[in-house]
C-alpha cells in the first residue's frame, strides 16, 4: 500500500514499503543489542534484589541514604560550576576569534587546540594536572617563589571540588569554543551594522540583538558541558583514586567495590543519572529547534 | 550646496583602488542609483555614505555638515541590506521600533510611529509575526519601514530587491519609489541592473572598477550613451570600431561599408579610429528608396524573446544585434541568408572611450 | 587622528581572553613536559627511555591501537550505509536514526559498561529453553575483544554519524548518486568512484576523533579488564612518578596530531566534541 509520510515540517516523502527499512536494519540490530538492551537490562537490574527478587529498594535508597544523594548533588553541582566556567570562558573565547577581531589565523589554532583539548581528558589531563599545581607542581613553584602566592597555604587542594572543577574545566571550555564559534559565525554581519545604522551603539547591539539571538545556542551548549561533566569517570577517578565520590565513582563502587558492594543500588543510581542526563539532552534538543527556527 | 555632496572620495583597501576621486551632489528629495556590474565600487560609495567605511581621502556632507569622520550611530541615514538584516529575534513591530528604542523615545510616540510605518507597508496583520514567519518581499519591506521610523535624511539602499523573486522585484520597486515620492526623502540606490536603476531614478551614477563612466537621467543614459561600456553595459548596444572619413559631414568607414551620423564629429580628422554604437531596434530591414546607411550582412542566429525577435547579423568583420518586434505577420530570413538593414543617421552614436 | 582610529579599535579584551585561554592550554603541557624531563638532570630524556623500555607499554599501545583501527571499521561499516541509505531513500528514519546516535550522551561509558557485562556475562541461550548457543562472551578474550570493539563503536557514533552525516549533505550525495545512475553507473562504481571518494575528508575526520577517543579510553577497558593502554597507564601512575608524565606528553602530541590532521583535511570544518 502506498503511503505518504508527512513530516512535521510538511515534508511529503514518497511512498516506502518494509523493504526499504532493511537498508537500516544493521543500525537498528546494532543499537538494540549494544545501547537499549544493555541499558533495559540495568534498568531491570535496578528493581532486584541480590537473590534476584522485585524490590523497590533500590530506588528508596536512591532518596533516603545520605551518601547517595550527597553524590549526586556534588556531580551536580560540578557538572553546573565547571559548565558554567568553562560556558563563560569558552564564549569569550570563540568571540575572541569570530567576532572579536583577533587575526584569522588564530582561530584555526584556537579550533585545533579545542579538538585536542576537549578529548583530552582520563589519566593524561590527571597527571597534566597534578604536575601543573599539585603540591610540588610546576605553577605551584611559579607562584610561590616569584608572586608570594602560596596556594596550598591559601587552602588550594587539587583533589578538592576546586581541584577537580579546575581540571574539568580543561576538556569543558574547549567543548563551548567548538560548539559557540559556528554559532557566533552564524550572527551576521548586517544584523551589527543595521543595528549602528538605526542609532545603537555596541552595548545596545549586544544587549538586544546578539545575546537574545545567542541565548539558546548558549544555554543549549552549557546543557552540552554539564552532562559532559557530569558523565566523566576517568578523570575524576585517575585524580582522586576515588577520594572525591561523584555519581559516577560511586557506580563503580557500588558494582565493583571491595568496600561498597550492592550492584542492584549502582544500577538504580545509573539509571537516575540516566534520567538526569535524558532531560538535560531534551533540554539541549528543544534550545536547538529554537535556535534553528530562528537562523533559518 | 547640495543636500547630499560627496567630495572628491577615493577609498584604498591595501593598494587596491576601490573608489577614484567621486564626485557627486544629490538634491533633496532626489532618487540617485548607482549602476555598474560587481566590484565597481558603488556598494563601497554607498557604505562610506553610511559610516561603514572611512574614506581614505575626501569628504561627505551632509545638509552642510561634515559627516565623513562620524560613526554610524551618529549619523541618520538608514539604511537598506540585500539580506534585509532583520533582527531574529524581533517581531515586525520591535523591528520597526528598534531605532526609536534605542534612542530612548517615549513609549506612545514609538507605538505610533510604528503603526504608522506598519501601515505604511501594509503588513498590519504581521505586526506581530517573526521574520521567518514572513516571505522574502514583506522582510524587505519591514526593513524598509524600520529604516525609515528613524526618519533619515538619507534613505541607502543596497541591491534591496536582488533577492527576491522576479514578480515581486518590480512590484516592490514601485511600491519603494511611491513611497520615497510621498515622504519627499533623498535615496541613493545601488543595483547592477540597469532596468532597475531606469524605471526608478531620477538620475544614474553608472560605474565602473571605482570610476564614474556617466551621470544622467535615465533617458540620457539610455538614449546617448557616452562611453563603451555604458553602451554595452546599459540595453546592450552594438559596438564597433570605424575610421573617420570625413570629420564635417559625419561620415565613417567600417570594413568598407560607409556609415552615415546625423552630425559631424567634433575633435577628430580623417583616418582617426572611432567607437561607435547603434541600439539593436534602431534596425530595420530595407525599406525602398533608401539612401545612406545600407549595411548588408549574414543572418548568423535568429532568438525568440517573447514580444521580440533578435536577429544576429555579421556585417564586415563585426557582428550585430537586431532587434525586431514579433509580429505573427513578421517574415524572417533564414540563418545563412544574406540581407539588407539599415538605421537612421540619429541611430549611429560616436563614444568617447 | 587614523592612529587613534586604529588604537580604538584595537581588540585588548579580545587579546586578553586569547591569552588566558592560551595559558589555560598551554601551562599543564609544559608542566607536564617540564616534570618528564626532572627525573635525572644528566639524562633528560631517561623517563621516555625508560617509559619505552618497558614491554607492557608496546603490548598495551599497540593493542590499544588495533582496537581503534577495529572500531574505526565496524563504524565506518555500520554508520555509512546507514546514513547513505537515509539521505537517498529514508529520510523518514533521519529523526530516530540521529536520536539514537545522541543516545551514548545520555548512556555515559560507565553506565554502558556495566550493562554490557550484566548482559553479555551469562551464556546465549534459545528463548525459553536451556540449551546453550554459545558461552558469555565475557569469558573468552575473542568474546571481550568484540564487546569492547562494540562499545567503543556506541561510543564513537555521535561523532562519526554526525561526520559521515555531514559530508554527505555537503555534496549532496542523493542527487551525485542520481545522476550516476543516470549515466548508467552500476551499485558497485557508485560506492568505489561516486560516494567513498567524496566523503574522503569526512570519513578521515570521524576516523581519527574515533582513533582519539578509544586509544586511551579507560572506563570499558578497565572494567572491562582488557590489558589496553589507558589502564596500563593509570596503573604506570599508581607506583611510578615519571614515566606516566612522559607518556601523558606523548598521548597528548597523538591526539594533537590526529586532530591537526582533521583541521587539515577538513579545512577547519571539523568538528570535535568530548567523549569521557
Amino acid at each position: 500500500m502506498a503511503q505518504t509520510a508527512i513530516t512535521p515540517q510538511g515534508k511529503i516523502y514518497p511512498p516506502t514499503n518494509w523493504k526499504t527499512w532493511l537498508g537500516v536494519a544493521p543500525f537498528f540490530i546494532f543499537a538494540i543489542l549494544f545501547l537499549f538492551l544493555p541499558s533495559l537490562r540495568l534498568f531491570t537490574a535496578s528493581f532486584t534484589d541480590p537473590e534476584g527478587n522485585f524490590t523497590l529498594n533500590n530506588i528508596i535508597q536512591l532518596f533516603s541514604e545520605k551518601y547517595i544523594v550527597d553524590a549526586y548533588k556534588l556531580s551536580i553541582q560540578i557538572s553546573a560550576v565547571t559548565a558554567l566556567g568553562g560556558g563563560i570562558l569558552g564564549f569569550l573565547l570563540a568571540y575572541s576569534v569570530t567576532v572579536g577581531g583577533l587575526p584569522k589565523s588564530l582561530r584555526s589554532i584556537l579550533i585545533t587546540f579545542s579538538g585536542v583539548a576537549s578529548n583530552f581528558a582520563g589519566v593524561p589531563l590527571a597527571f597534566a594536572f597534578v604536575a601543573t599545581i599539585g603540591r610540588q607542581g610546576f605553577m605551584t613553584h611559579i607562584l610561590r617563589d616569584y608572586f608570594g602566592m602560596d596556594i596550598y597555604e591559601a587552602g588550594f587542594n587539587l583533589y578538592s571540588f576546586a581541584g577537580l572543577s579546575l581540571v574539568y574545566m580543561y576538556f569543558q571550555f574547549p567543548l563551548m569554543v567548538l560548539i559557540m564559534a559556528p554559532a557566533l559565525d552564524g550572527l551576521k554581519k548586517e544584523w551589527r551594522e543595521a543595528a549602528e545604522n538605526l542609532g545603537a551603539s555596541t552595548a545596545q547591539y549586544w544587549l538586544k540583538v546578539a545575546m537574545p539571538v545567542l541565548l539558546p545556542s548558549i544555554l543549549g551548549a552549557m546543557i552540552l558541558l554539564f552532562g559532559n561533566a557530569f558523565g566523566a569517570y576517568a578523570t575524576a577517578y585517575a585524580l582522586t583514586g576515588g577520594r572525591i565520590g561523584v555519581v559516577t565513582i560511586q557506580i563503580g563502587a557500588q558494582i565493583r567495590g571491595d568496600v561498597l558492594y550492592n550492584p542492584g543500588l549502582g544500577y538504580a543510581m545509573a539509571i537516575g543519572m540516566v534520567v538526569i542526563m535524558a532531560i538535560s539532552l531534551a533540554g539541549y534538543s528543544w534550545l536547538q529547534a529554537k535556535t534553528e527556527r530562528w537562523l533559518k | 550646496m547640495a543636500y547630499l555632496s560627496i567630495s572628491k572620495v577615493t577609498k584604498q583597501f591595501g593598494d587596491t583602488v576601490v573608489v577614484d576621486n567621486f564626485n557627486l551632489d544629490i538634491e533633496k528629495g532626489e532618487f540617485v542609483s548607482f549602476l555598474g556590474p560587481s566590484g565597481c565600487g558603488k556598494t563601497t560609495t554607498l557604505r562610506m555614505v553610511a559610516g561603514f567605511e572611512l574614506p581614505t581621502s575626501g569628504q561627505i556632507f551632509l545638509d552642510g555638515v561634515d559627516i565623513t569622520d562620524k560613526s554610524p550611530n551618529q549619523r541618520n541615514v538608514g539604511m537598506i541590506f540585500q539580506s534585509y538584516a532583520l533582527f531574529p529575534n524581533m517581531t515586525v513591530e520591535q523591528n520597526i521600533g528598534f531605532g526609536l528604542t534605542v534612542r530612548k523615545l517615549e513609549k506612545d510616540v514609538i507605538k505610533q510611529r510604528v503603526d504608522e510605518m506598519v501601515r505604511l507597508i501594509h503588513l498590519e496583520k504581521h505586526a506581530h509575526k517573526y521574520p521567518y514567519q514572513l516571505s522574502g518581499g514583506q522582510q524587505q519591506r519591514v526593513s524598509l519601514a524600520r529604516a525609515l521610523a528613524n526618519r533619515p535624511q538619507v534613505l541607502l539602499l543596497d541591491e534591496p530587491l536582488s533577492a527576491l523573486d522576479a514578480k515581486i522585484r518590480v512590484s516592490l520597486r514601485s511600491e519603494i519609489r511611491a513611497i520615497q515620492k510621498s515622504l519627499g526623502i533623498t535615496a541613493i540606490f545601488v543595483t547592477h541592473d540597469q532596468e532597475e536603476a531606469l524605471s526608478i531614478s531620477d538620475r544614474i551614477v553608472v560605474m565602473n572598477v571605482g570610476e564614474m563612466e556617466q551621470v544622467g537621467t535615465p533617458f540620457e543614459i539610455y538614449n546617448f550613451p557616452k562611453t563603451r561600456f555604458v553602451a554595452n553595459f546599459v540595453g546592450s548596444l552594438n559596438t564597433a570600431e570605424a575610421q573617420v572619413l570625413d570629420p564635417a559631414n559625419g561620415l565613417l568607414t567600417m570594413d568598407g561599408i560607409q556609415l552615415q551620423t546625423h552630425e559631424g564629429i567634433i575633435g577628430k580628422k580623417k583616418g582617426d579610429k572611432v567607437t561607435f554604437a547603434i541600439r539593436p531596434e534602431r534596425f530595420s530591414f530595407v525599406a525602398e528608396g533608401k539612401k545612406e546607411n545600407l549595411l548588408e550582412g549574414t543572418v548568423i542566429n535568429i532568438t525568440f524573446l517573447g514580444s521580440v525577435v533578435r536577429i544576429q547579423m555579421q556585417i564586415g568583420n563585426s557582428t550585430f544585434n537586431m532587434d525586431t518586434f514579433n509580429r505573427p505577420s513578421l517574415e524572417l530570413p533564414k540563418i545563412g541568408e544574406k540581407c539588407q538593414v539599415t538605421c537612421s543617421t540619429k541611430a549611429v552614436l560616436i563614444l568617447e572611450g | 587622528m587614523k592612529f587613534l582610529y586604529r588604537l580604538r579599535n584595537f581588540p585588548f579584551w579580545s587579546w586578553l581572553w586569547f591569552i588566558i585561554g592560551a595559558l589555560y592550554f598551554i601551562l599543564p603541557l609544559l608542566a607536564t613536559f617540564e616534570f618528564s624531563l626532572s627525573w635525572d638532570p644528566a639524562i633528560p630524556w631517561k623517563a621516555y627511555q625508560r617509559a619505552f623500555e618497558d614491554n607492557d607499554f608496546w603490548e598495551t599501545f599497540i593493542y590499544s591501537n588495533v582496537l581503534a583501527v577495529a572500531t574505526i571499521f565496524f563504524s565506518v561499516l555500520l554508520v555509512v550505509p546507514t546514513a547513505y541509505w537515509i539521505r537517498l531513500r529514508l529520510p523518514q528514519a533521519r529523526r530516530i536514526v540521529e536520536f539514537i546516535t545522541l543516545m551514548p550522551f545520555v548512556v555515559p561509558a560507565i553506565i554502558l559498561v556495566f550493562g554490557l557485562i550484566r548482559i553479555y556475562s551469562s551464556p546465549f541461550t534459545i528463548p525459553f529453553t536451556d540449551i546453550q548457543l554459545m558461552q558469555p562472551l565475557t569469558n573468552f578474550k575473542m568474546g571481550t575483544n568484540i564487546l569492547i570493539v562494540a562499545g567503543y563503536t556506541v561510543l564513537a557514533m555521535p561523532y562519526m554519524y554526525r561526520s559521515v552525516d555531514t559530508g554527505m549533505r555537503t555534496v549532496d550525495i542523493a542527487t551525485l548518486t542520481e545522476a550516476a545512475q543516470s549515466l548508467g553507473a552500476s551499485w558497485y562504481v557508485i560506492i568505489t568512484k561516486i560516494i567513498l571518494p567524496n566523503i574522503r575528508s569526512a570519513l578521515l575526520s570521524g576516523a581519527l576523533l574515533t582513533f582519539a577517543i578509544v586509544v586511551g579510553e579507560v572506563t570499558l577497558a578497565s572494567f572491562l579488564g582488557v590489558d589496553a593502554f589507558g589502564p596500563y597507564l593509570f596503573l604506570l601512575g599508581q607506583h611510578r612518578a615519571y614515566e606516566p608524565a612522559a607518556l601523558s606528553f606523548v598521548s597528548f602530541l597523538l591526539t594533537w596530531f590526529a586532530m591537526g590532521m582533521i583541521q587539515m583535511v577538513t579545512g577547519g570544518q571539523g568538528q570535535a566534541q568530548g567523549a569521557h
